[in-house]
């Protein structure tokens, strides 16, 4: 994949890069004049066709192929089960999904992502931010897959015209998601370091006390609370410096120490999200009923809370917090002066308003 | 004696408690006197990489509990077999940055020939490093800078060489056997761990590794580029990235 290549009818418009990307090379793209995002996957990789390595190592390598493509079209498949849904237009999901070569690609929308990131916001923004994250993330849990990579960088801000009246939250980047009580192996799963859950984080650490079962969507609601705490206060829920982040913290019972400045009923919620105990965490329709006035995201008076050393999300010389410092694709530009409405909160699911935009290509040629 | 238990006597870790993160690199540099107009500044930009690498984590609120560097600089086994392969030990950073200096600039472009060069050579005694196996995490990383394609691995003028290293597997099929996937049985690298990342020529072999082996990463360059400010983040990115 080079600038100025076409990939399976894709013109590739950008550079590839990695930037924010860890086991992918991504660029943007064209078809049909269309805008898209294309990502080169690093692995698995199939075989040449002109391969001279060992019949097994090409069975093996097979095998990955098989199982890749079975999780990929499995959570999409899921995906694609309430797309159309109130809500499902700010689940980016795959339009479509290619080998070429020995390499797997996937394409989504592209989104014009806005000039200025959460930071910017008001409350009313901050509400409608939540919101529509909240609402993306019900519908995953609705049907039982766990993002698993939930933080700032796959939270894109939608660009809308300066008219508009609110910009939404765009949840990107399912590579890492699972069905719910199955990750994949600790060595395999993603999941990021300060916004990771304690269980995964025991997990990760093959804690014989975490199951596979156990990795659930409630882990979700974890980082949930955790970035509900930073896009309202710019930072993470300040611990004891002894511990590297929020999930280390509270696997190891330390408290987290909320920003005073947050109204209570904020406070108590996040309070609930952060549990030791999963099962003990809200889920999105308990946040969603919560988190449904713009009083809540206000800020109360107060000095910004936390010593040097004691807020996992803050530079040791202030400034922005590094998960919304990325060279980045979250930007806004402006808001339009209107009074965001609060996006309603979605009725019981309703068959999908349309079918399936994924297309599939494994390369049936292949011999 | 583990990785794990090596650190424990050298440093304190400052991040006790959370993942601990081992993160290895072998910059594998094409010594040869083509190189010339670039390898300074590679040299250059692999000393400053340490500093590089740990503000950017810092930036990220992440931390590196344990970074290695090695270095294996090549040149051509069939044109002048005594300074072919030049391979230094890990060196643990920052405690032994003054080594590291030292043989980063003692490497100069010098021999080499006409291309092809004995770049697969240096990228299979890379993948046959003493990688850390400890700590809760790890990330392995082989960067290559090269200017030019390489011989195919075990070229009878190559072998023929009194300093061809021992035992390096016979041809690409084994190389990349040695280099592993996921359900690879014969794997020298641990799979999640492991990157490699190519600052090569978009030629053989180094086009065909990246389509064809996992967890690669091909950076075409052209000759006279050297290791700038967009490669320097493209390598902190495979790292910090996943971490």
């Amino acid at each position: 994949m080079k600038l100025g290549t076409t990939v399976n009818g894709y013109l590739v418009t950008s550079r590839p890069c990695n930037d924010d990307a860890g086991k992918c090379v991504w660029a943007f793209a064209e078809r049909a004049g269309k805008p898209y995002f294309i990502k080169r996957f690093l692995e698995p990789k199939r075989p040449r066709p002109d391969s001279t390595a060992s019949t097994r190592s090409q069975e093996l390598r097979m095998q990955e192929c098989a199982e890749f493509e079975r999780r990929h079209l499995q959570v999409g498949g899921l995906l694609r089960q309430r797309h159309g849904e109130p809500g499902s237009g700010n689940l980016v999901i795959p339009l479509d999904f290619f080998v070429v070569g020995s390499t797997y690609y996937k394409v989504t929308e592209k989104v014009e992502v806005a000039e200025q990131g959460p930071e910017t916001f008001d409350a009313q923004h901050k509400l409608v931010l939540l919101r529509t994250l909240g609402l993306s993330l019900r519908l995953l849990h609705a049907i039982g897959v766990v993002h698993g990579d939930l933080k700032p960088t796959n939270v894109l801000i939608e660009r809308k015209p300066a008219s508009a009246a609110f910009h939404p939250a765009k949840l990107i980047d399912f590579d890492d998601a699972y069905v719910s009580g199955e990750p994949p192996p600790p060595g395999v799963v993603g999941g990021d370091q300060l916004f990771g859950s304690p269980e995964w984080l025991r997990y990760m650490k093959e804690d014989p006390r975490v199951r596979r079962r156990d990795l659930t969507v409630r882990s979700d609601m974890f980082s949930m609370g955790l970035m509900t705490h930073h896009y309202l206060t710019q930072r993470l829920p300040s611990h004891d410096p002894a511990f590297g982040s929020p999930a280390e913290a509270v696997a190891e019972g330390a408290p987290l120490e909320f920003d005073p400045r947050l109204a209570a009923p904020m406070r108590e919620l996040l309070g609930a999200l952060a549990s030791t105990d999963p099962r003990a965490r809200p889920d999105i329709d308990e946040f969603l009923s919560t988190v449904k006035d713009t009083q809540l995201c206000e800020l109360g008076p107060g000095a910004v809370p936390g010593a040097p050393g004691r807020a996992a999300g803050e530079r040791a010389s202030g400034g922005t917090p590094a998960a919304s410092a990325r060279p980045s694709r979250l930007r806004m530009t402006s808001f339009g002066t209107p009074t965001p409405p609060v996006p309603p909160t979605p009725k019981p699911s309703s068959p999908p308003a349309r079918g399936s935009r994924l297309h599939i290509n494994l390369g049936d040629d292949r011999p | 004696m583990s990785g794990t238990d090596q650190y424990r006597g050298q440093s304190p870790d400052q991040y006790r408690g959370s993942l601990r993160y081992a993160v290895d690199i072998v910059m594998c540099i094409d010594a040869t006197a083509s190189m010339g107009p670039v390898l300074e500044e590679v040299k250059r930009s692999a000393l400053n990489f340490p500093a590089r690498l740990e503000a950017d984590m810092a930036q990220k609120h992440k931390a590196i509990s344990r970074l290695r560097l090695k270095v294996i600089a090549f040149r051509d086994f069939a044109d002048h077999a005594d300074d072919a392969l030049q391979e230094s030990d890990f060196f643990v950073m920052p405690g032994e940055a003054d080594k590291f200096e030292a043989f980063v600039r003692g490497l100069s472009p010098v021999g080499g020939g006409d291309v092809p060069e004995s770049g697969l050579e240096a990228l299979a005694l890379a993948i046959r490093a003493p990688w850390e196996r400890g700590l809760d995490r790890r990330r392995h990383v082989i960067v290559m800078f090269t200017d030019a394609p390489a011989h195919p691995l075990g070229t009878p003028d190559a072998r023929a060489a009194h300093t061809y290293p021992a035992g390096l597997p016979l041809d690409g099929d084994a190389l990349l056997e040695e280099w592993g996937y996921a359900r690879s049985q014969q794997a020298l690298m641990e799979n999640s761990a492991k990157r490699l990342v190519l600052f090569a020529p978009d030629a053989t072999p180094w086009k065909e590794i990246s389509e064809e082996w996992n967890m690669t990463i091909l950076f075409p360059s052209t000759a006279g580029q050297g290791l700038e400010e967009f490669e320097m983040g493209e390598i902190i990115n495979t790292i910090g990235n996943s971490i």
